[in-house]
């Protein structure tokens, strides 16, 4: 197993009296690529946005590198540099070119000069397949070309760990697939990723660990043979037969 | 038709006698507008930037005190200067000082004292707008930029401004016309715009309606301009509608790591013939896969015993 880079400890939130996460335990280590399946509401995208920091956790603790993160005096910003992040819905900056996209996060954040911030965002931007792109802005290219960009930006920053949130649910089925591609080259090289996904083949093909969740809580994980194959619980089994229909 | 040539020789009357009065005074209320636009925009954009200052129950609770008497008091700025009559304004801060101070404090300048009035005045109106520019953009971007580590700061500079200041333009153009008719009320203090040469050329010479008909057709001028440019500007914010796309990148050359890296890949943008036909085998590919991943599930799923009611919903 690799080095241990995030460490999810008893963590709860609330929203109001709403319980979305209950008592959440779980690791990451250097390399893994962990899916997060689980029906709507389960609080997959909360944990995720907890383990970011976009959202405050309840009470718990998320070490990263054994230190706290949710303490007090904790740079989130710093946290966040190191801690890449996919969205569902793109969340690429509007008033910026595709390539200044990639690159402003590491002038302003990591301090890079601009040429070299440049070469390593054209980079990024042509292993997902986007460098003739570089000079359109984001309302001029499709849903699939938006999503590669963002995992290009976020790949820009060097981040240790990948966050993805649904990456391929708001998109037409026939983007689909571009984004899942690019997804499945990354895993391959080695990028530690933490997806939550509606994917199933995705899950399946590409994790080395998949957790379902069900109601806030974890209710089953292991390796992809283990969850899909021989589901132990109940929900899960039940989860996976509606997947399938 | 005798009507119209007799305010035609009036017209003419007037502007001999007074059109450098007319010119001096459009002059002066263009440069007043536009200065009382632009620090009112400012004022408008601090305001609005420490208004929206995001703060949780978990920050240091002296930040939240002072975050919290910041916005107590733009609101009452707003509330106060929003609510009240500029041509009162500018008389209550005009006479206001001296009275206060005993003359020792005035204003030595009329221009200086037009421009605060009109500028804290448009600030007013500004805070909110640019509240609400901060407001419509869309919370994503926050999020996109939050999770490539900016600052709050950062974020505001770099993403949401721009977006914000795009957004209320038409509010500043809106603004900017407002003023340019409304700084008419400052012939109340003496400042010599274009409606206080209206006031001295008619009372010289009782031609009221001769001169009015100047200045509807002066102000009228003046902000059929300003619209158009600011149309203008707006649609040059928005930059090209269409954009080039990089085929041979000399940016990546020079940097000595281009080589054409797409060449059969499904996003090969030359050749769209292949990434047909490689999508096609990649969709029929995957298609099969799911098809045994559900085959191998059943099957399992038989082997521990649970296949009768499986097949059941099936």
């Amino acid at each position: 197993m690799g080095e241990l880079i995030l460490q999810v400890n008893h963590l709860s939130k609330k929203f109001g009296v709403n319980e979305v996460l209950r008592d959440i335990d779980f690791t990451v280590q250097k390399g893994d690529v962990i899916s997060i399946i689980g029906a709507s509401g389960s609080g997959k995208s909360t944990l995720l946005r907890c383990i970011n920091l976009l959202e405050s956790a309840t009470s718990g603790e998320i070490l990263y590198h054994g230190a706290n993160v949710l303490r007090r005096g904790v740079s989130p910003a710093e946290y966040r540099a190191k801690v890449g992040m996919v969205f569902q819905s793109f969340n690429l900056f509007n008033n910026m070119s595709v390539l200044e996209n990639c690159v402003v996060g590491q002038v302003k954040v990591l301090r890079r000069d601009r040429e070299t911030a440049r070469a390593h965002a054209m980079e990024y931007l042509e292993r997902v397949g986007m460098a003739p792109f570089i000079n359109a802005r984001p309302r001029q290219i499709s849903g699939g070309q938006k999503q590669r960009v963002a995992i290009a930006r976020a790949m820009a920053m060097d981040p240790e760990v990948l966050l993805f949130d649904e990456p391929t649910s708001a998109l037409d089925p026939e983007m689909v697939g571009e984004v899942l591609t690019v997804m499945r080259d990354l895993a391959r090289s080695g990028m530690t990723m933490l997806v939550v996904t509606h994917e199933m083949a995705f899950a399946r093909d590409v994790s080395s660990r998949v957790v379902y969740m069900n109601g806030g809580v974890i209710c089953e994980q292991g390796t992809p043979e283990e969850v899909f194959a021989n589901p132990q619980r109940q929900e899960t089994r039940d989860f996976l037969a509606r997947f399938r229909g | 038709m005798n009507k119209f040539a007799q305010l035609g020789a009036d017209i003419a009357k007037l502007w001999g006698k007074y059109g450098g009065a007319y010119v001096s005074g459009m002059r002066n209320t263009l440069v007043l507008a536009l200065i009382g636009t632009l620090i009112g925009c400012l004022i408008g954009f601090i305001c609005g930037i420490l208004n929206t200052i995001p703060y949780t129950k978990n920050d240091h609770p002296v930040k939240i005190f002072v975050l919290r008497l910041v916005r107590v008091i733009i609101r009452i700025y707003v509330e106060v200067f929003r609510g009240t009559p500029m041509v009162l304004q500018a008389v209550f801060l005009y006479y206001g000082l001296p009275y206060f101070t005993d003359n020792a404090v005035r204003f030595t300048s009329i221009w200086l004292a037009a421009i605060l009035v009109v500028s804290i005045n448009t600030g007013a109106y500004m805070a909110e707008s640019v509240r609400g520019g901060i407001i419509s953009v869309d919370p994503g971007q926050t999020e996109g930029a939050m999770a490539i580590g900016m600052t709050h700061v950062q974020t505001m500079v770099n993403v949401i401004l721009p977006q914000a200041l795009r957004n209320i333009m038409p509010q500043i153009g809106n603004n900017f016309i407002i003023n340019v008719k409304d700084t008419s009320v400052m012939f109340i203090i003496g400042f010599p715009e274009f409606f206080s040469a209206h006031r001295a050329s008619v009372g010289a010479s009782y031609l009221y309606f001769p001169s009015a008909t100047v200045e509807m057709v002066g102000y009228l001028t003046m902000t059929l301009l300003a619209s158009f440019l600011l149309r203008w500007m707006e649609k040059k914010m928005d930059g090209s509608s269409s954009y080039e796309l990089v085929q041979t990148d000399q940016l990546v050359m020079t940097a000595g790591t281009y080589s054409y890296p797409d060449n059969r890949t499904p996003f090969d943008e030359r050749n769209p013939e292949a990434v047909k036909s490689m999508l096609r085998e990649e969709l029929r590919r995957q298609a099969e896969q799911d098809e045994a991943l559900r085959q191998g599930a059943v099957v399992e799923l038989r082997r521990g015993g649970q296949a009768g009611d499986r097949k059941g919903e099936r």
